[in-house]
């Protein structure tokens, strides 16, 4: 009965497999959930400092572009939403 | 007339076996299906190549000294090497019959130190080894290639996606039930008695429904070498054939209404929770499975060097100069384990029907598990981002959102299933690393 016996190997490193991929997997969800909330609390990214807009003449021109910008964006959002179904 | 007919007995017409002509056509079929159809072509090329160079006649260039003395040698130097390995020699018997009993005898009974002494007869007569069986002595028997390699995915792969919905982890998860359903199935083969595999050579199958090359290469080494060639074969040809495999099984399994659900925008992942993930795997490895050390320690470090940004120049290397190298390495390897007399057999067909049940079981399982998901979670999760769950980055993912967008055309799943995708790779890693740990 060598055949019985090698299914049942089989059989049992089946098992012993797939539980243990997802026992592994699952408290890698835990430790990447709890090691994200961590970093959001006690490590937050730095914000960076708005950038002064009052710089001549060349900085408005530029200011302008962005304010052009941020429309056409905005624009493209709302289609993009309306259209989406 | 008698220099000419020396000329014609060493040429590699006269010599030509009918198995050597069949593995160098073999060899050209890869080459064709790399240049022709692009299947995994950085692969295939150079798996083709070393296989048509294994398989030239008289070269020996995929044998070890000892080998290539016992097949070409004279007999004077036949019974010096039966001598060393402590085997006798029929007086009446043929050279041919010497070698075929010598070749028998260093594959199957010989001793450590038989083999060192004949090794040494070999030597001393000028024999050295092939230069195909030095690279697979050097890149795979070592296990160094596939973990290079494995550095370099790590450096090229971006945990963002599955930092900002670490559920998919489970996608990964479930999608390594092909390996060992495969596993099983091989097992049940020869328990059946159609095929002859023992159960390292089944996990060594199995892992082909990983989808992960580097990851089936390394156990392969480890638990199977003699299927190697076959199993990396299978392994970089299935991959290719992804977006051919796993639309059909996606589509059977979900419902129009299920492929049309959009996901909600992925959050924003900061730089510190990348740069701390790599070493997160890597401590939960330490403590619960360091048998995938190996593979999982090397994919942690390239993709630490990618996060961390103050090696740039490492992290370049990992994942462009130094891979290819390898990857030349690496495909003309195992283009040498595509001998005729171990790749033409019956095991060869059943291991690339069980690679191709491998992959749908996968696709399946990945498939099914995000069903689950999408039941019992709040946030939606379109379905078709668990056949990305199966490693092969990034095909898989593309594969999800192509068919997410046939079923609805502003839905793009590429981030999503990025997600599963690499999650999928950390999957097989484990997966092999259990195997490892039961079976090595």
């Amino acid at each position: 009965m060598q055949d019985m016996q090698l299914l049942e190997e089989g059989l049992s490193l089946m098992a012993l497999g797939m539980g243990f991929v997802f026992v592994f997997l699952t408290l890698l969800v835990i430790v990447t959930t709890l090691m994200s909330k961590f970093i959001g609390r006690f490590f937050p990214e730095p914000v960076t400092p708005a950038v002064p807009t009052t710089r001549g003449r060349a900085a408005s021109q530029a200011s302008q572009n962005e304010d052009v910008m941020v429309a056409i964006s905005a624009a493209v959002h709302r289609y993009r939403r309306r259209h989406r179904r | 007339m008698e220099k000419l007919l020396t000329l014609w007995y060493g040429s590699g017409v006269y010599n030509l076996t009918p198995g050597q002509a069949v593995m160098i056509l073999v060899g050209m079929l890869l080459l064709y299906l790399a240049i022709a159809k692009k299947f995994e072509p950085l692969l295939l090329v150079p798996i083709g190549f070393g296989g048509i160079l294994a398989n030239i006649p008289e070269a020996g260039l995929a044998l070890s000294a000892l080998d290539q003395a016992i097949e070409v040698a004279k007999p004077a130097v036949l019974e010096r090497i039966a001598g060393a390995l402590g085997v006798a020699l029929d007086p009446q018997a043929s050279a041919e019959a010497w070698r075929e009993l010598l070749k028998g005898v260093v594959e199957e009974e010989a001793t450590a130190d038989a083999l060192r002494a004949g090794r040494d007869v070999a030597a001393s007569v000028g024999y050295g080894d092939g230069m195909l069986y030095s690279f697979y002595k050097v890149a795979i028997a070592s296990g160094i290639a596939p973990l290079i390699i494995f550095m370099g995915v790590g450096a090229m792969t971006d945990f963002g996606p599955l930092l900002a919905n670490p559920r998919t982890l489970f996608l990964g998860a479930a999608a390594q039930f092909g390996i060992f359903a495969t596993l099983f199935g091989a097992v049940g083969l020869s328990s059946l008695g159609v095929m002859d595999f023992s159960l390292n050579q089944a996990a060594a199958i199995g892992i082909i429904g990983g989808a992960d090359g580097p990851t089936s290469i390394y156990v392969s080494s480890v638990l199977a070498p003699e299927l190697l060639g076959a199993i990396a074969v299978a392994a970089y040809a299935y991959m290719a054939l992804v977006p051919l495999i796993q639309p059909p099984i996606m589509r059977l399994l979900t419902s129009q209404k299920e492929r049309e659900i959009t996901m909600t925008q992925l959050r924003p992942v900061s730089k510190r929770e990348k740069i701390a993930f790599p070493i997160a795997i890597l401590l939960l490895v330490a403590f619960f499975l360091p048998d995938a050390a190996p593979l999982l320690g090397m994919f942690c470090f390239g993709n630490l060097m990618r996060e961390c940004g103050v090696v740039e120049r490492l992290s370049d290397t990992a994942q462009n100069a130094l891979i290819n190298i390898v990857t030349i390495i690496l495909g003309l390897s195992v283009g040498s384990k595509l001998m005729a007399d171990s790749f033409l057999a019956v095991e060869t067909l059943g291991i690339l029907s069980l690679g191709i049940v491998a992959f749908g079981i996968g696709t399946c399982a990945g498939v099914l598990m995000a069903k689950l998901l999408n039941v019992v979670s709040r946030v939606p999760i379109n379905p078709l981002i668990g056949s990305a769950g199966v490693s092969a980055v990034p095909m898989a993912a593309r594969v999800s959102n192509k068919v997410g967008l046939e079923a609805n055309p502003h839905n793009f799943l590429l981030m999503h299933a990025m997600g599963p995708n690499v999650a999928g790779v950390i999957g097989s890693a484990v997966a092999a690393g259990v195997m490892i740990k039961y079976l090595g």
